[in-house]
Parts: C-alpha cells; structure tokens; sequence
C-alpha cells in the first residue's frame, strides 16, 4: 500500500516552530470574515468563515454559481480575497512574497475544475509535471505516476497527448496530478464531474487513501452519492453564504 | 519547442556574425597598433640648422622644442656624425663619399616624438611649429604617411567601439526578443507551472541556460569564423610586397576569452531580461 512508504504530508513552506500541521486535529485552514467581490460587483463570497483540520475531509455544497470555486481559488492564492483573513497552517497567506507563495501551492494539490492540463503534453507528462517542480528525482517521479496511473485505470493512455482523452480521463489526470506529492492539502473542485459510478469509486478511494496518511481534503460537489450518509462534516452555499448541514 | 529551432538558429547566428564583425575589426586594430610601434619606433623628426649651436643655444632650442610637445629624447648631430651615419647607410655604396667631406652636410637635430596616437596624428602641426624656429633651415620627417597611418587607426579605433556597441545591442536584443517568442508560445504551460508551485528558478534556470548556450555557441562559431577569415587573408595576401611590412597576427587568447566571456555574459543577461514578465504571479 501507499501510504506506508509514503512520508506523512507536512507542510513545508512555512515550518513553525513546532510544526502544527503535523498533529492531527490541528487547525489547516481558517477563513474569518472572507468577502470576495469580482469586479466590478459580482459578490462571490460573503463574510464566509470556516475552519479546516488537519486530516479531515469536508464536502462543499451549493448551486451553480453559489462561489464554491472561488473559496478553492482563494486557498491557493489564485485569487485574492476582498476582504477577510485567510491563514493557513498559522501563516496569512495574503502577505506571502512570490517566492513563499510558490512553496504554498507546492503542499496544496489542487483538481481544477476547468482542467488546466497541457492538452499536447502526454497523460504521463501532465502527471509528472506536478512533481518536478518539486525537484523529485526522475525515479521517484516514475514510480508514483505509474502506481497513480495505474489506480486510474489510466495506464493504456499514458503516452497519449491529454487533449485527445475523453472529458471523464481528463479528469481523472487531473486528479492524479493534484494528489502526486501525496500534499497536506487537497482541494478538489468537482471531481466526479464527469465519472461514471464505478470510476467514482476508484477516485474517491485515493481520496480516502490519501486523507488515512493525514491530508486535509476539501471537496466541491454537485454528487450526491459521494457525500450523502457520509460522516464527514458538510457545508452550503448560497450565493456566497456558507452555512454548516453536518 | 522544436518549430522555434529555425528561430534559435537564427539568434545563434547573429551573435555569431556580431562576434564576427567586432574581432575582425578588433584584430585588424591590434594589428595596426602592432605596426604602429614598429613605425613609431623609426620615427623621427630632423631638423637641419643653420649653423652650429653652442651648449647655451642647444638648451634652449630643447626648451623651445619640448615647450610645444613633449617628446622621447633630442639627439644633437654635427657634420661629421651625420656623414658617419651616411656611410654606414650606403654600406658597400660608401666609395662614392670617398672624396668629399663632412662639410657639406648641415647640423642637424634629431627628435625622436612618443609613439603614441596622439602625437603620430599631429606630426604635422609639430614639424610646422619647428619649421618655424629661427635656426631652422628645414624640417624633414620619415614617412608622410605616419600621419595618415595615424589617423587611420584612430577611425579604427572608432569602428571597433561601435562594432562593440552593436555587439552588445544585437547580442541582447535579439537573445531576450527570440526567447521572449518562444516563452509567448510556452504561455500556457507557464501559468499552469506557476499553479503547481514552480519557482522563479525553476522557470528562469532552462531559459538562463538557453541564453548560455546561444552565447557559447553563437561566440564560440563567430571566433572559429574569424580565424578562418584570417588564415585565409593570411594565405592570400602574404608573400612579397607591402603586406610583408604587416606581419598579421591572430588575437591573443586572453582576447579571445575575453569576447567569448562577455558575449557569454550578454546572451545570458539577455535571456534574463526576457524572462522578467514571465514571472509574475
Ligand atoms: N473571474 C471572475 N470574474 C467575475 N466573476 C466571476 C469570476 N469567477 C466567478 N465569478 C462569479 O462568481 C460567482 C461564483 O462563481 P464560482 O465559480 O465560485 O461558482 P461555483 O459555485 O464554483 O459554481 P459551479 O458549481 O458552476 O462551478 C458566479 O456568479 C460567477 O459568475
Ligand atoms: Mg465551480
């Protein structure tokens, strides 16, 4: 299995004195009073507060258009946020330089929903772009990507260019590419989309796998059958307001 | 990345043209100044008096000569030193002297100016200032073309600064303008690094080196270049005749190395100046 060769995921980009992250139960993620304003007034998020630990996994819900995307967005400073204060693993993660930012997103993998893959790029590619980055040794790179291939079921289309792959394969490279390092937090942003029930499965089964070995995951989704009877905690959103159901 | 070879071929061989064109002139400048010394050395300026000086009146003609320029030393020569030096000049020719005396020759005054720029483009004012002492008769000096020569070197002097300055442009233009392209086509796949956390060095080290390899290939290709040319000139144009008094000589290698490094250095300054957009968040 995985996760036993796999070191614990650990924040790195900021190392505190002793590490929060690494205990479990331990606050990740803290939004206060987040306001995101699109210009020129399309309010996506409204004074949206909300608390993440480590190891947990939290679906969020809502209609099309309720902001689910824009709270993931401003997780991985790809946008930033109106109003509000963002920490992440104690560190405000509005006042990081270019540089702190860069290690920020290295322990944040993240599913976008629009894909972001390099559609002339192989599948093996795609994958192992996420990794080197990180200066992973080529070897090291090989043997994740193959296993992540391989528990895709994506292993015949790895040499294939991404944009030749149907909508539900790309989503699955996408999805492969955000858990490679095996990060402290996941943001996947719906990620059964465009999945049959069984592939559902196999993606949902990573997620667990990966959040057993201690990361965080939250979640955006529309699919019912990957939340409902599930214990994990759950929130709502209505235009830009968030509320907790469970 | 393989349809911007034919542009990073071209790149490399404008820096390879742009190295060409500034050693080639620089080659022919040391070259000159090489040639110059040699004429320098020979130089020198007589003047022929009117009669001869006492100790008291040589002083103060040195006075009046160094008061206008300074210059390498003044060598006084009487009649019979110049006919010494005539006979020694006509070698196996000298039993044509064999009847006359010293007599008929002048006293005379040689100056022996510095050779530097500078004064081989002015020997002209300088001779004419001498022409004008009231002990002088006439003033002859070596070669007229010292003077040209002079001048010559110095608009060589001139085109190799600017060849330099093209150098440098066209070496950091067309580097940082090629690889701004091809960073354009590669826009995409950037943003979509810089989301899975790529770091400015990540992104600026392929790029860096790019600018490195242009610069040590394209420099590298343009002094090969140049030899060639040289060793071709070489064997064209030596052999008897004026180019014998040029004996040509290939940079030195310091100079080489030192193209080499700085057009290394601005290729790869280039390459950074092109990346500079690409980085922002
Ligand atoms: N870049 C943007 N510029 C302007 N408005 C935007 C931008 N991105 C999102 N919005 C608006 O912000 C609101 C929230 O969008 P968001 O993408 O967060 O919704 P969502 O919950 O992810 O929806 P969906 O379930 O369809 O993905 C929407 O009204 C959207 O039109
Ligand atoms: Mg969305």
């Amino acid at each position: 299995m995985q996760e036993n060769t796999m070191e614990k995921p650990t924040f790195t980009f900021q190392p505190t004195p002793e590490d929060i992250s690494t205990q479990t139960g331990a606050v990740m993620v803290e939004l206060v009073k987040v306001t995101k304003i699109y210009p020129p007034d399309v309010v996506a998020l409204r004074n949206v507060s909300f608390t993440a630990r480590r190891g947990e996994i939290i679906f969020l819900t809502g209609a099309s258009g309720a902001g689910k995307s824009t709270l993931l967005k401003l997780l991985c400073r790809q946008e930033r946020p109106t109003k509000g204060l963002i920490e992440i693993n104690g560190t405000d993660i509005n006042k990081l330089k270019s540089a702190a930012t860069q290690r920020l997103r290295q322990n944040i993998g993240v599913a976008y929903q629009d894909f972001r893959l390099l559609p002339r790029q192989s599948v093996y590619q795609n994958i192992a772009m996420a990794m080197e980055v990180q200066f992973k040794s080529v070897k090291e790179i090989r043997q994740r990507v193959t296993e992540l291939l391989d528990k895709l079921s994506l292993i015949e289309k790895r040499n294939k260019p991404a944009g030749k792959l149907s909508r539900g394969e790309q989503q699955r490279v996408v999805i492969a590419r955000a858990v490679a390092n095996a990060p402290p937090l996941l943001l996947a942003d719906e990620p059964t989309g465009n999945l049959d029930s069984n592939t559902t499965l196999l993606v949902m089964g990573l997620f667990h796998e990966l959040n057993e070995s201690g990361s965080a995951i939250i979640i955006a989704t529309h699919d019912k059958s990957i939340y409902e009877g599930s214990n994990h905690r759950q929130f709502e959103l209505h235009q830009g307001e968030i509320t907790q159901i469970t | 990345m393989l349809q911007s070879w034919g542009v990073q071929l071209m790149t490399m061989l404008t820096v390879t043209l742009s190295v060409l064109i500034f050693s080639f002139f620089f080659l022919i400048y040391t070259n000159m100044i090489h040639v110059g010394d040699k004429i320098g050395g020979e130089l020198r300026l007589i003047v022929y008096l009117e009669s001869e000086l006492g100790p008291q009146q040589q002083d103060d003609l040195k006075k009046k000569i160094t008061s206008f320029r300074k210059v390498e030393r003044i060598v006084f020569i009487s009649p019979e030193e110049a006919f010494a030096q005539l006979g020694k000049q006509l070698g196996t020719d000298r039993d044509v002297l064999e009847d006359l005396d010293a007599s008929f020759l002048p006293y005379s005054v040689e100056i022996y100016p510095h050779k530097n720029l500078k004064d081989l483009t002015h020997i002209k004012e300088f001779s004419d200032y001498l022409e004008n002492l009231p002990d002088t008769i006439k003033v002859q000096y070596g070669h007229g073309w010292v003077e040209r020569f002079g001048y010559f070197t110095k608009l060589l002097r001139f085109v190799v600064i600017i060849s330099g300055f093209l150098l440098i442009l066209t070496t950091m233009f067309m580097v940082s303008s090629t690889l701004r392209l091809t960073l354009y086509a590669r826009q995409k796949e950037l943003k979509v690094l810089r989301y899975l956390g790529a770091t400015n060095g990540y992104i600026e080290g392929p790029v860096l080196l790019e600018g490195f390899t242009l610069g040590v290939l394209g420099a590298t290709s343009g002094l090969f270049a140049l030899f060639f040319l040289f060793q071709w000139i070489k064997s064209h144009f030596s052999g008897p005749g004026l180019m014998n008094l040029f004996e040509i000589n290939f940079l030195p290698w310091p100079y080489c190395a030192i193209i080499l490094f700085c057009s290394v250095l601005f290729c790869t300054f280039g390459s950074l100046l092109s990346i500079r957009k690409f980085l922002k968040i």
